[in-house]
């Protein structure tokens, strides 16, 4: 049990690494996409965050991102190995394109994170390490604290820049 | 599903239908009716009604969109 | 399995956060944990295909309606 709480706090990490980049590269914090990721973005300043991080944060909330790409990777792998994934990355791309969003944030971060969970299966991970792990990975961005999560992205937004 | 899962869904939705019925800003009755049917939707997972499901999450946003039309009309 | 334990678990506290949270716009960033949670969790709970298709109709749904609760609450789509 002990070792599967590990894999599930490993596979968080992982997970955690690789949507924050993603976005981080596809720019989340420059602009709000839409109205709603601004309006957002200006709430959580208002609470004493930074405003890139907030608008982040703020677009993972209105369309699919790297994150949701992410999770729903692991789940298509869980279910179907990688084609599972693929098809996954697939439905993320869509589910973009409904929420209004021309960006590919969501439908990369799901192809990459395909093959990472699977190459991890290989490894003695199992998928379901990495859905829990996503899980607490934006637990740690959007659900404990806002202020210190915002600042932490607007760091490595800066970093980018 | 193990007891333990039901009751921590249970839970959730008891909290959205809770606070749909007592929170007095209008954005957050919305937002609760979202935690509601969070809820419910493990339930119907679990005894295999997948199809249901999939109806289920795509009309209930559907459904709270209106009523946030609703909102917005009733605010203007 | 503790996979399902865990997210459940997360499911909940974000369940309390969004509702005790007094202002919208940090309500919504909750309210997408719990989004998150209870995709993992449908697809945790029955391993098929079409369980990965209602997880990520769950996840779209959600995402839109809560797209469309800030839209609203920031005044309106900007064109």
């Amino acid at each position: 049990m002990l070792g599967e709480i590990l894999h599930i706090l490993a596979a968080a990490i992982i997970s955690w690494i690789l949507f924050v980049t993603v976005d981080i590269f596809f720019r989340l914090p420059e602009a709000g996409g839409v109205s709603g990721a601004s309006a957002i973005a200006r709430d959580i300043e208002a609470g004493g965050g930074a405003l890139a991080g907030g608008t982040m944060m703020g677009n993972i909330v209105c369309s699919p991102d790297a994150s949701a790409g992410t999770l729903l990777a692991a789940c298509g792998v869980y279910v179907a190995g990688i084609p599972g994934g693929l098809a996954a990355a697939a439905l993320v791309f869509i589910g973009n394109r409904i929420c209004h969003d021309p960006g590919y944030a969501g439908t990369t971060g799901a192809v990459l994170a395909t093959f990472v969970v699977y190459a991890s299966t290989l490894v003695g991970f199992s998928a379901t390490d990495f859905i829990a792990g996503m899980v607490i990975a934006i637990l740690t961005i959007q659900g404990l604290s806002h202020t210190h999560a915002s600042r932490l992205l607007a760091r490595l937004w800066r970093v980018r820049q | 599903m193990i007891i333990a899962l039901q009751v921590a869904f249970g839970l959730v939705a008891l909290l959205g239908a809770a606070s749909t019925a007592l929170i007095r800003d209008s954005y957050g009755k919305v937002i609760s009716l979202g935690v509601l049917v969070a809820g419910i939707l493990p339930f119907i997972v679990d005894r295999g009604y997948v199809d249901v499901a999939i109806t289920v999450s795509l009309i209930a946003p559907i459904a709270t969109i209106f009523i946030l039309m609703a909102v917005r009309r009733a605010e203007a | 399995m503790i996979a399902l334990y865990i997210v459940a678990g997360v499911a909940v506290f974000a369940a309390i956060r969004v509702i005790v949270e007094r202002n919208t716009g940090r309500k919504l960033p909750y309210a997408n944990v719990l989004n998150f949670a209870v995709a993992g969790t449908i697809v945790l709970l029955l391993n098929h295909p079409l369980a990965l298709v209602a997880a990520a109709a769950y996840f779209v749904g959600s995402t839109l309606e809560a797209n469309a609760v800030a839209s609203t609450y920031a005044g309106g789509m900007k064109r």
